[in-house]
């Protein structure tokens, strides 16, 4: 190294979410990284749902049976969210420059 | 002197008349700080071992987040600790010298890059406030909001799922205009604050996880205010709180004016 | 910090690490949400979310721009 200065700043620190393999630590990192995917995938949906009623595309019949998919999904969710002993900000894994993998407010 | 093998780990640029202790403070990597002193400025700094601070090392180390909570708190604790005397110009982590040699050249030139920052630091401290968006009230309880109805055109009646739908718009919709008020709020308190400082720095908002709040953050910002001002910076807080509704502030400081010091002395 | 009068207001290890390296690391600090798969304290899979979810995400944004829920 030249006699000179050497600054480092450093933008990406990663968290790296290890997963052994010891049985309870892999089931649960990817638990956790499976759970993350399909929350953004239910939140995906919800909105467009949400979208498509305003847009007044769906019938009467349509909204409910949507509706009630959409809240048992969201039932779903939580059930697996307590069975693995998980919050809801457990899921929100920032992706760097991407910011937080799901919007807040589940 | 450092050894051979070893680098020069440097944590800040004091003046030269400054007693510099740090007493039975570690520093980085081990061995206790000391100073070096040229062209009327004092640098503290520290030994490193090539093998652990070198550049490849380096590049692991800063990706590691332990690494880095160790190191950073070292680097802090060595400016606490001096901070306490008089003005000390911080480094950023990592501002590393091949020797000695190479510190005293920096100090020699860049003293009066050095000297100006002291200048802009001195009886002024930096204060860091962060504003989060309050969690709306869960607005699924109150009333359904007339002219929205979920059922469509003629039917208000709601099943189980369009009630579902409803809930959710509402709890969207409420989240957003949070959100929104929130923003503005951070505005009127960045702009507020800004009024009783020297120099202020806005950062990236931190992400939910690092910060630890569950609700998006809409200011972090840091403002150097002088010493003798902190009080009514520290009353106009308080003052903004109360009548910001939408927004959680939260102080820290003061701090080493990490944020007013530009980028150190790499090169140009 | 050499101004008498007034109580610091953080103090050692109370400082959030989050706002320590915002300020001594030169562009902040962002944590990547990556996962790494390892046996045995061997890395084996490095799975990179960003990658994973770029395209749901970016549609999510999409559909954000038009206003109605973000």
């Amino acid at each position: 190294m030249a006699d000179g200065v050497v600054t480092t700043g450093q933008r990406n620190a990663a968290h790296r979410l290890r997963i052994d393999a010891d049985p309870e630590s892999l089931e649960k990192g990817l638990v956790t990284l499976v759970l993350a995917l399909v929350e953004l995938l239910r939140q995906l949906m919800e909105r467009q749902a949400l979208r498509r009623v305003d847009q007044g595309s769906l019938t009467d019949i349509q909204i409910e049976k949507v509706g009630s998919t959409l809240m048992a999904l969201d039932a779903g969710m939580a059930e697996l969210l307590d069975h693995f002993g998980l919050t809801a900000e457990d899921l929100n894994l920032d992706l760097g420059p991407l910011g937080p993998l799901l919007h807040d407010g589940r | 002197m450092a050894a051979e093998g070893g680098l020069v780990w440097m944590y800040g640029v004091a003046s030269g008349d400054l007693e510099v202790f740090a007493d039975g403070v570690a520093g980085v990597g081990g061995p206790p700080p000391r100073t070096i002193t040229a062209a009327g400025l004092t640098a503290i700094v520290g030994d490193v071992s090539n093998r652990d601070y070198g550049e490849a090392a380096l590049r692991r180390h800063l990706e590691d987040l332990d690494w880095l909570a160790r190191t950073a708190r070292a680097h802090h604790a060595v400016l606490a600790a001096v901070a306490g005397r008089g003005p000390v110009v911080p480094m950023r982590l990592a501002t590393l010298f091949a020797s000695d040699a190479g510190v005293t050249g920096t100090l020699q030139e860049r003293a009066d890059d050095f000297r100006g920052a002291l200048n802009l630091i001195s009886a002024r401290s930096e204060w860091g406030v962060k504003a989060y968006a309050i969690k709306p009230a869960d607005p699924a309880h109150a009333a359904e909001e007339p002219g929205r109805p979920v059922a469509g055109r003629e039917s208000p009646a709601a099943g189980p799922g369009a009630a579902y739908l409803q809930r959710r718009r509402a709890q969207l919709t409420a989240a957003k205009d949070a959100r929104s008020e929130a923003l503005a709020s951070a505005r009127t308190v960045h702009a507020e604050l800004g009024r009783f400082a020297v120099s202020s720095r806005v950062y990236p908002p931190q992400a939910p996880d690092l910060a630890g709040q569950p609700t998006p953050m809409v200011l972090n910002a840091a403002y150097l205010v002088a010493d003798e001002r902190a009080s009514q910076f520290a009353a106009a807080m308080a003052d903004l709180t109360a009548r910001h509704r939408f927004v959680q502030l939260t102080l820290t400081g003061p701090w080493p004016a990490y944020s007013f010091v530009g980028d150190g002395p790499g090169p140009r | 910090m050499t101004g008498p009068g007034f109580d610091p207001v953080i103090q050692g290890e109370r400082i959030a690490l989050v706002d320590l390296l915002d300020r001594v690391l030169a562009d902040g600090v962002v944590i990547v949400g990556d996962v790494t798969l390892s046996i045995a304290e061997v890395d084996l899979v490095k799975v990179s979310l960003r990658a994973l979810v770029t395209s749901v995400s970016a549609l999510m944004d999409t559909m954000d721009d038009s206003q109605e829920y973000s």
